[in-house]
């Protein structure tokens, strides 16, 4: 019963398929309402088995207290982007050839790509591991090019060459590290794993390929490319779900397999964090596309992410799982607000975003109080959550970085303010009308912007994600 | 260098060649122009990464198959890859009639 979430998941995404086999053209409304019930069940169950632990086949799929809050947190994400997605699939939009073909595919190849990111949290071995990355991963390829159309397909061919390249830097790591160790399970690598140049480069490898999905710096120009060029919701999705994907792999393979060497590799990753959010920020600057101006800033919001790394002390785990869940709510209300003037409009420029407090004043507050919190103003979570990372890094001895980070948190409320000023202080563009917005995209932002300032207010939050997974990595370092 | 070439087939042999395999699919993939060309050299590193599994498996853990049937996972995700990269590669040949990876420069700010 441990899997049921996972299998609620599947079970939805196979339904989808059939039910849209009978279904005539103009009732597929329906196949987004099934694909948010299964996810709505899906995360029911999740919270209802929280705390326990416990393992399947053979230890081959494991749950602990870490492992629930990412599959929590996948499941946020999807639920989230089903309710943006729905917009542009139904076909209530203004702009002409804008409304993606083929909706239940869609759906079930979404909750394929959700299963995937849910059981490489549980995976417990290399074959698990590696094949429920790739079930996260290939669905993603598919999405990305779904628009069919020159753009979209071109950044699906980046996506897929890229990510290969990645995947197999991966693999080849794994592969040294079970020729070191001959073992397959992660814990029994972690345990048997000695430094040795061999080991070495087997991190190195594997630092590469988990790099490669969060868009740490030398790998992250894909993002820019892919963001810009998939539709809209799935842009949103990439930027959370798949960076939380990454996460999750990262810890599999950091605490995991390498617990006991993570202090003789934080300066790596002390370097490579810095790297990451300095070229995110200086590139976000001189964006002007908005879609791609979010990828450069998702990369500078990773380069914070891993700053929990570093050291071992007890709150590094908790300050990473609770940045990525005000993370995924932030971004999602930016993103839910740039879905919806893309579809409504066909802009995806700033500029464009020229005026549109006047007209839709509430849309452009939630805009506002989104990019504030990504910038991290308190009282709004990022803040919360930046602090907490920063003090990780403070407490290891990184107080180099921790100016780096202060410093690049200046230079991000630079460029969020540029979309802040073309909303409220440029004058109104020509036609400029008041847009419609639809029930389910007002509700979602509603959602999405009040749990941004909520999470950073309510201490609640933060206590029960560090009360369940506080002292979780001291069995793999020690 | 001689004890190399001399000795008996061993680990250190099979590693060789195993890492020029992913040499050689690095060099295709920076090197080649065409997407199906660049596909290939990426069926080069997960070949090479599969033979790591298999040389490990043999030299390392002799009694059992963890190596081997993760080389075959491998195998058939890899396949799945070049199913999705091809028919992605299709949807591209129709509207640029090209997929000459250094004309795709649409994307940009």
């Amino acid at each position: 019963m441990l899997m049921l979430p996972e299998l609620t998941i599947i079970g939805t995404a196979f339904l989808l398929i059939i039910v849209d086999l009978f279904l005539h053209e103009h009732r597929k409304a329906v196949l987004g309402g099934i694909a948010m019930a299964g996810v709505l069940l899906a995360l029911g169950f999740t919270i209802g088995m929280m705390p326990q632990s416990g393992e399947l086949f053979g230890g081959r799929f494991a749950v602990d207290s870490v492992t629930w809050w990412f599959k929590l947190l996948f499941l946020l994400a999807s639920l989230i982007t089903l309710a943006i997605s729905i917009d542009l699939l139904d076909g209530r939009i203004d702009a002409k050839h804008m409304a993606l073909q083929a909706r239940g595919e869609y759906y079930a190849i979404m909750l394929f790509s959700l299963a995937g990111a849910m059981y490489l949290a549980s995976a417990r071995d290399l074959v698990t591991l590696y094949v429920s990355l790739e079930l996260a991963t290939i669905p993603l390829y598919i999405l990305t090019a779904w628009k069919r159309d020159t753009l979209s397909s071109e950044s699906g061919l980046k996506y897929v060459i890229l990510g290969a390249l990645a995947s197999a830097f991966l693999l080849y790591g794994l592969g040294l590290m079970f020729g070191l160790t001959g073992e397959m399970n992660l814990e029994a690598i972690g345990r048997s794993v000695t430094p040795s140049p061999t080991f070495w480069l087997a991190a190195a490898m594997v630092t590469a390929g988990i790099s490669f999905k969060l868009t740490l710096f030398p790998f992250h120009m894909w993002a820019a490319e892919v963001y810009q060029g998939a539709p809209a919701p799935v842009t949103a999705y990439l930027s959370v779900a798949s960076k939380a994907a990454g996460l999750a792999l990262m810890f599999q393979v950091f605490y995991r397999m390498m617990g006991h060497q993570l202090m003789a590799w934080a300066w790596p990753l002390a370097i490579l964090a810095a790297l990451t959010m300095t070229v995110g920020n200086l590139a976000a600057i001189v964006q002007n596309n908005i879609k791609r101006f979010m990828a450069f800033s998702a990369i500078s919001q990773a380069g914070y992410l891993i700053l929990g790394f570093l050291g071992n002390s007890d709150e590094g785990i908790p300050s990473m799982l609770y940045y990525m869940l005000v993370y995924i709510l932030t971004n999602l209300a930016a993103f839910a607000v740039i879905v919806w003037y893309s579809n409504q409009t066909g802009r995806e420029r700033i500029e464009e975003y020229r005026g549109l407090a006047r007209v839709n004043p509430l849309v452009a507050l939630a805009m506002m109080i989104a990019l504030f919190s990504l910038a991290g103003i308190p009282p709004l979570s990022g803040f919360v959550g930046k602090f907490f990372l920063f003090s990780i890094a403070s407490k290891a001895g990184f107080h180099w970085l921790v100016a780096v980070a202060a410093v690049n948190s200046t230079i991000s409320l630079y460029y969020y303010l540029r979309i802040i000023r073309q909303m409220y202080i440029e004058p109104v563009g020509q036609e400029t009308r008041a847009l419609s917005i639809s029930p389910v995209l007002a509700v979602t932002l509603a959602i999405t912007t009040l749990a941004t300032g909520a999470i950073g207010i309510i201490p609640m939050v933060y206590e029960t994600v560090s009360a369940q997974t506080i002292s979780w990595f001291l069995p793999f370092i020690h | 260098m001689s004890d190399f070439f001399l000795s008996p087939v061993g680990l250190q042999h099979w590693l060789v060649v195993s890492t020029a395999l992913f040499s050689i699919g690095i060099y295709g993939l920076l090197t080649r122009r065409n997407a199906v060309g660049i596909l290939m050299a990426v069926e080069l590193l997960l070949n090479s990464t599969s033979l790591n599994f298999v040389i490990f498996n043999k030299f390392a853990t002799p009694s059992a198959v963890d190596g081997q049937i993760m080389s075959i996972f491998i195998i058939a995700v890899a396949a799945a890859e070049v199913v999705v990269g091809m028919a992605i590669f299709v949807t591209l040949f129709k509207h640029r009639k090209t997929v000459d990876v250094t004309s795709m420069n649409l994307l940009k700010n």
